[in-house]
């Protein structure tokens, strides 16, 4: 509303009415504006009274043309890609989030992600589905949800390393800093998972007192929080005298037994677990421990300090040996008569020998045992020798001692050539090992570095031509190789060539094309008229895991009530066919007794039986009071399941009724059959006496 | 804070790779038939030849590129490179040596006190990052130097680099934070 200046009279007091649209001169009366373009929200009284604001709410990611095409179709035709990407992300996002029952908030704050990621072009190149993924698992770590990335490579059936890395990247470009995970937050997740009943709560706080003590003890540096978890929970169960063994644990926590044991063994060592379970509600220990790799690494370095002092010993040992050795031989220089023949040869050998023996007195352990061999050798013969120069002295006959000396060369030959060529590896490895000189390899890189880019002529300096030649095989053996080469790889040949005439043939009908190589298989989809084929082809097809018992899952849907026998130690994935894979887990993680919430879930699977819930929970309902072992819990649950149920219910025709109910019954039947084979305790008999 | 003066941490160089051009095509299958000490692979297109003297493995592709592996030091990688090039020219190729360049170099540290992880990505927020669902181990990437640095609970460090310049440069210039993050030892 400017303020305008009137004018016929001059008076700056100018009223403005929306309404009619039109600004006035309070002074005089003139008029000074009719028809204002006014922007203001209109309303709109539509059938039955109802008003409504008049207008369309406006994206605002990018231009998308007037919504209303012709007829005013409200479909996803010709929205531009962008919109269409994000759609698609959004109701990938909405699916699998729902999966992991994250609230509206959480799935809005992961669009919101997934919008900046595509903004930022971090998408191409990288399937939407691990995108999504990694958008999820950052809000889930944002905001503490115990959810972990197994979870989601779960649902998804990807490697979880490719949706870390994914993940990471994500959240390097878009700066977000997730929290370091805590074992803590999954602590009351996985207790509810053990099923500890009304102690769920104690059983937890102990075990976050554990986690909280194994973290002081420098236990979950590195590790996986999963791992610390179950530990804790394991031990907090055998306190609160729950009998849950290491299988339960692991098949809720989703860590191998080897890892859960050695967590175990781990905090085995540590002074907290000396302590009795009472001391450790109360008392907290001031000392904390070392990483236990560290710890490790600490033994391994003592061992090897142990056994490196030992060497020395040895090595002083032997030095005193080779003192004595020296002596004896000088002695017998002296005294030792002309050899004669093959022998010389040995003569000459000896001195060149024994003076690199003399040089590699100070080796390493690694000469250890054949020090050892020699020292044991040296003192046997030395022993001879002595006896020998004794009775060489008093006049003996030459000839046996020339056959000690035949002896003590070879072995003190074969003695030092076994010492020769360690040495030379040693020395070899002592560039590499010692601490860098940086300075020296930098200067010494320079030099090269001058060869760079202008020398192609290769420099020959340094390279022995003899070695090299070794690399090479001469004719004979080129023809050797070849042929067990050809033998081998016929396959491989026959195949190329057989490529290559297609190719050609393709290429004079003018018909070659390049083929791109398809990288992924497309699943066919099953089809299947019943639940039982559906299921029978998926076995077909992939074989899930060993711990099911295929046959059982065969019968499912035939058998009656009785072929239900064998089925309690498949618990986990017995449910394949499900697609709903929340229910699955609720499946194999519930080891109560519990029809109702069972056949809550069956319900949900097998839509044959949905329409005859609410018959069946009819009599459930008034037998649950009946059944001991049901909890008040339980019996809270189905009040509420049967009331949606029970409506369609009653719109049902009556005359029908009767009919259905036997009917209902027989289906009943065969849901519950299901729900034994999956892995039941004995709630088969009590079935069988209700109905 | 260059504490790094008192003791000198030991660096070790494990692993050095290197790429060269030969400057002409090489056939593969001659390669796999006259040499000793060779893998050929058809399904990839390479062949992988191994040398003795400096403990390398290299991987020679028809193109004429070579990519050289498991040297410990650059001076090492470069006489190896040279001796491959010269045995394929024994082969019958008109090898020229070409374009020689260090591509990475791995090393190891090891620090004399323990680190606590979590402390430490807290401090080094984007530059640092740390998943142990993943990979026991912190991971800290220097820009600048192109260099990237794994961190583990014991106090152990990988560290690799363009170069074995690089690698000390990044250690020097991690080891101050390192130090802050540090957890006093028990005996």
């Amino acid at each position: 509303m400017s303020s305008r200046v009137c004018q016929t009279c001059g008076g700056t007091d100018i009223d403005v009415d929306q309404a009619r649209g039109s600004a006035v001169c309070t002074g005089c009366g003139s008029v000074l504006e009719d028809n204002i373009i006014v922007s203001e929200v209109q309303f709109v009284e539509g059938s039955g009274g109802v008003s409504s604001a008049v207008g369309q709410f406006v994206s605002a990611d990018g231009p998308v043309k007037a919504p209303l095409l012709g007829s005013g179709f409200h479909t996803s035709v010709g929205k531009e890609s962008r919109a269409q990407t994000l759609q698609n992300g959004k109701r990938q996002i909405q699916q699998l989030g729902s999966q992991l029952q994250l609230n509206q908030h959480c799935l809005d704050t992961a669009f919101n992600f997934f919008k900046m990621v595509v903004n930022k072009h971090l998408t191409r190149g990288r399937k939407t589905e691990h995108v999504i993924a990694a958008c999820l698992y950052l809000v889930c770590r944002t905001e503490g949800t115990p959810h972990m990335l197994l979870d989601l490579s779960d649902l998804l059936q990807v490697n979880v390393y490719i949706l870390g890395k994914t993940f990471l990247l994500l959240a390097r470009e878009l700066c977000i800093n997730a929290p370091a995970i805590d074992p803590c937050l999954y602590i009351p997740r996985f207790a509810h998972m053990l099923e500890f009943g009304v102690k769920t709560h104690e059983v937890s706080m102990t075990a976050l007192r554990l986690v909280q003590r194994m973290k002081r003890d420098w236990m979950h540096t590195g590790r996986r929080p999963s791992g610390l978890c179950g530990a804790a929970l394991l031990v907090a169960a055998r306190m609160h005298k729950f009998r849950r063994t290491v299988k339960d644990v692991i098949s809720v926590v989703k860590v191998c037994q080897n890892t859960l044991r050695k967590r175990l063994t781990e905090f085995e060592d540590t002074p907290t677990s000396q302590l009795t379970i009472d001391e450790f509600m109360r008392v907290d220990l001031e000392q904390e421990c070392d990483p236990p790799s560290f710890i490790a690494a600490q033994h391994k370095a003592k061992m090897q300090q142990l056994e490196q002092e030992l060497a020395k010993k040895l090595d002083e040992v032997e030095g005193e040996i080779s003192c004595y050795k020296d002596e004896i031989e000088n002695e017998l220089e002296k005294s030792r008569p002309k050899l004669r023949g093959i022998y010389a040869a040995y003569a000459k050998q000896i001195d060149p020998d024994d003076v690199e023996v003399l040089s590699t007195a100070t080796e390493p352990e690694e000469l250890v045992v054949e020090d050892a061999e020699l020292q044991a050798a040296t003192q046997h013969l030395t022993q001879d020798f002595l006896c020998q120069v004794i009775q060489e002295e008093e006049g003996q006959d030459k000839k046996t001692d020339d056959n000690e000396h035949e002896l003590v060369p070879e072995k003190e030959d074969t003695g030092p050539q076994r010492q020769v060529p360690p040495l030379a590896i040693i020395l070899g490895k002592l560039p590499r090992s010692a601490s860098l000189d940086l300075q020296q390899t930098f200067q010494a890189f320079n030099k090269s570095g001058t060869e760079w880019s202008a020398i192609l002529e290769l420099d020959l300096d340094g390279i022995d031509d003899q070695e090299i030649d070794k690399y090479i095989l001469n004719e004979k053996e080129v023809q050797v190789k070849t042929e067990l080469w050809m033998k081998e790889n016929a396959e491989y040949l026959k195949e190329q060539r057989e490529k290559e005439e297609r190719i050609r043939k393709e290429k004079e009908q003018g018909m070659y094309k390049e083929k791109k190589k398809t990288k992924s298989k497309k699943r066919e989809q099953i089809e299947a008229s019943t639940a039982s084929e559906a299921i029978e082809k998926m076995l077909e097809k992939k074989r899930i895991s060993n711990k099911i018992n295929y046959d059982v899952l065969r019968d499912l849907n035939r058998g009656g009530v009785g072929s239900g026998g064998g089925g309690s130690p498949s618990r986990a994935s017995s449910d394949p066919p499900h697609p709903n894979t929340s229910t699955r887990k609720r499946l194999s993680r519930s080891r109560r007794k519990d029809p109702q919430r069972k056949a809550h879930e069956v319900n949900q699977d097998l839509a044959t039986c949905s329409h005859l819930a609410g018959h069946c929970f009819t009599p459930q309902v008034e037998n649950s009071v009946t059944m001991t072992t049901q909890t008040t819990q339980a019996a809270a649950d189905p009040p509420t399941v049967p009331e949606p149920e029970t409506s369609p219910a009653p719109t049902r025709p009556p005359p029908n009724v009767e009919e259905d109910e036997e009917e209902d019954e027989e289906m009943e039947e065969e849901c519950v059959s299901a729900l034994q084979l999956v892995g039941d305790y004995g709630c088969e008999m009590e079935e069988e006496d209700i109905f | 804070m260059d504490s790094s003066n008192d003791e000198a941490l030991d660096i070790i160089v494990t692993n050095v790779v290197a790429t060269f051009r030969t400057r002409c095509h090489l056939n593969l299958r001659t390669i796999a038939l006259e040499g000793t000490n060779v893998i050929y692979k058809p399904e990839v297109g390479k062949v992988l030849m191994k040398l003795r003297k400096p403990m390398i493995t290299a991987s020679i592709w028809s193109s004429g590129k070579i990519i050289c592996t498991g040297a410990t030091s650059e001076d090492e990688a470069k006489l190896g490179a040279r001796r491959l090039a010269r045995c394929l020219q024994k082969l019958g190729f008109k090898v020229r040596f070409s374009a020689f360049k260090v591509v990475n170099v791995l090393a190891v540290c090891s620090m004399p006190f323990a680190v606590h992880l979590i402390d430490f990505t807290k401090n080094n927020r984007p530059i640092a990052s740390y998943e142990p669902e993943l990979h026991p181990a912190a991971t800290y990437r220097i820009k600048n130097l192109k260099a990237t640095i794994q961190v583990f609970s014991t106090g152990s460090l990988t560290v690799t680099g363009p170069n074995v310049q690089n690698v000390a440069t990044a250690v020097e210039q991690v080891y101050p934070l390192l130090f802050e993050c540090q957890k006093p030892l028990h005996k």
